[in-house]
């Protein structure tokens, strides 16, 4: 898919703006704090109906007003689909050819989008909640079915937290309420494990490959889901729901001592092996800058093989902070056939011509120049 | 300037019901100052009555203006089957349909810790009182929402009532009539399948 044209309108320093896109490569040229990032987060935005940098749609619009618009033109195999995004002191809207979308799932995956940024560089090393996030973002779009049984999941997570309080500070008692919700929780954990453990293993057998051609040969990338179930249990759907109802009950009276739920998805974790050791605490930096590239390149072939439509791609700052080599990996395996979006504040530390017939869009406090 | 107080309070009045802002309140309240002096008798003792005549049936919890409710009084109607409901409007809804004759029970919200709402908050004491005097119960349907909290309330309920040896059944949710596979959506075709019957 190719976003063609881009509409914004009060969109945090955008007052007033429309950039028609190239379907190959864009590059968004620019000074620092001048808005190209907030041009990525806008095509992100009109992606996911939520920003990667934000929880708060107020931060989204412009300070001087209180509406904010994105509208964006897809082109698709099946034809021209036309989005768009209202922000407001209320919430947001979602449109599809102008149609309002009530449910979150029959929105998203009408753009598919997947941003690289330095902050990605650190997947393999950072914070557990990371790589959480990263697989709820990532499977969200390429499955409505997995958007949906994450939301069910947190909504159900949030009331068994909630009643798991009531029960340690003694207002609550009743534990056939708290069984029903354990239940419940473990229905929808099974379900979201599983398809993360399906889908993980289909991403490793791309991002292998790219690892190792990057790696020339010399490394085998793995993942491993870290979870509280024993390898055994994580066979199917319905093991996996029976190991966390087991958890759920093993665990209830700690649970009512914490107020919390502390086991399912939500406190998964996703490990990166390479050569049989984990990344995290063995591999160099450089070898985990390659498994990051690794799996965003591998997350293409995956959306694609999952959709059957390429994804765009944003990259944010993050050619710069990759090495020739990396660079000529990413750029070749995106080349004529993933349109792609590139911040940059100069043009001298990419490897131009490997850029076939860019796009080049000048950036300046909220104003768009073509070159 | 200020609003003379009857208008200020009459503003005031209307922004107490949801969906109306200030703006719109103003309107109404102006509109309410033209209007005839009946009709305003008449508004305004609709909405008095709301509170002095309407009570919840002492046996399913609907609104009512008399105890019990009609439909707990009518013996003609199938008093093996309970079908128990979010709220009174529900039933409503269900009485419109007409392809049903059995009994009510209003729960009056669904389990919801967040809104602080528990099994004790809601008509559950008075269902299985119901289920356990009355011997002509022999079913009862859950018909909570398909939302999470309604789901977890008809599990709770179904646990609870279950032992007593009375049938439990929940409403199935799936294709809205008349609406074409290839325009649902997955998770409605999804529950449509898992609660398909047998012909
Ligand atoms: N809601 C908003 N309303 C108006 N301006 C905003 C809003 N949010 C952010 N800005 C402005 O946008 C600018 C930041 O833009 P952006 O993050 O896109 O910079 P950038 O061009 O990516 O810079 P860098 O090269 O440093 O990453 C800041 O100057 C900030 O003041
Ligand atoms: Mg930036
Ligand atoms: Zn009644």
């Amino acid at each position: 898919m190719k976003l063609r044209e881009l509409k914004l309108r009060n969109f945090r320093n955008y007052s007033d703006v429309e950039v028609q896109f190239s379907p190959s490569i864009n590059v968004l040229l620019g000074n620092n704090a001048q808005g190209k990032t907030n041009m990525l987060e806008a095509i992100y935005v009109l992606a996911l109906t939520r920003s990667h940098r934000t929880n708060n749609n107020r931060d989204l619009i412009n300070w001087e007003n209180e509406n904010a618009q994105v509208y964006g033109e897809v082109e698709k195999e099946l034809g021209t689909t036309k989005l768009e995004i209202d922000l407001g002191k209320k919430g947001k809207r979602a449109k599809v050819n102008q149609l309002e979308q009530a449910k979150l799932s029959s929105y998203v995956g009408e753009l598919n989008v997947i941003l690289f940024a330095p902050e990605d560089l650190s997947i393999v090393k950072g914070a557990p909640t990371v790589r959480r996030r990263f697989m709820d973002m990532e499977f969200g779009q390429m499955s409505s079915r997995y958007l949906y049984n994450n939301s069910q999941y947190r909504k159900i997570l949030k009331q068994r937290n909630n009643y798991l309080k009531q029960l340690q500070l003694k207002e609550a008692s009743d534990k056939l309420y708290l069984d029903v919700l354990s239940d419940q929780l473990a229905a929808y954990g099974a379900k979201l494990i599983f398809q993360r453990l399906e889908l993980l293993k289909k991403l490793q057998g791309w991002a292998a490959n790219i690892h190792a051609e990057i790696s020339q040969g010399k490394e085998e990338l793995k993942f491993k889901y870290v979870c509280a179930l024993k390898k055994k249990q994580q066979t199917n759907e319905n093991d996996i729901y029976t190991g966390l109802k087991e958890l759920f009950e093993e665990n209830k009276d700690k649970e009512i001592r914490q107020g919390n739920t502390l086991y399912g998805p939500h406190r998964d974790d996703l490990q990166f092996i390479i050569n049989g050791k984990d990344v995290s605490t063995f591999g160099s930096q450089g070898q985990q800058r390659t498994s990051a590239l690794s799996v965003k390149l591998a997350e293409i072939d995956l959306m694609k093989e999952e959709t059957n439509e390429y994804p765009i791609l944003l990259l944010d700052d993050v050619l710069s902070e990759l090495d020739d080599n990396r660079q000529t990996h990413l750029l070749k395996s995106i080349q004529d056939k993933v349109q792609t979006f590139l911040t940059t504040t100069s043009l001298s530390g990419i490897a131009r011509d490997l850029i076939s017939d860019p796009k080049v869009f000048n950036i300046s406090s909220g104003q768009v120049v073509e070159e | 300037m200020q609003y003379p107080e009857p208008i200020a309070k009459l503003i005031d009045s209307f922004m107490r019901l949801p969906g109306i802002g200030h703006k719109t309140a103003i309107r109404l309240a102006y509109f309410v100052v033209d209007m005839n002096k009946d009709d305003v008798a008449k508004f305004s003792s609709a909405l008095k009555e709301t509170k002095d005549k309407l009570m919840y049936c002492s046996i399913c919890g609907n609104l009512t203006d008399e105890d019990p409710c009609v439909i707990c009084r009518d013996k003609t109607r199938d008093q093996s089957t309970v079908l128990v409901v979010e709220q009174p409007r529900d039933i409503m809804v269900m009485e419109k349909m007409k392809d049903y004759h059995g009994l009510y029970h209003v729960l009056n919200g669904v389990l919801s810790p967040i809104e602080g709402k528990g099994p004790e908050d809601l008509n559950i004491k008075s269902l299985i009182k119901r289920l356990q005097s009355d011997e002509a119960i022999k079913e009862i349907i859950i018909a909570t929402n398909a939302t999470p909290e309604g789901e977890a309330t008809a599990m709770y309920l179904s646990r609870l009532v279950k032992p007593a040896g009375i049938k439990v059944t929940r409403l199935a949710h799936g294709l809205s009539v008349g609406s074409d596979i290839e325009y649902a959506d997955e998770m409605t075709l999804s529950r449509a399948v898992s609660g398909r019957t047998e012909m």
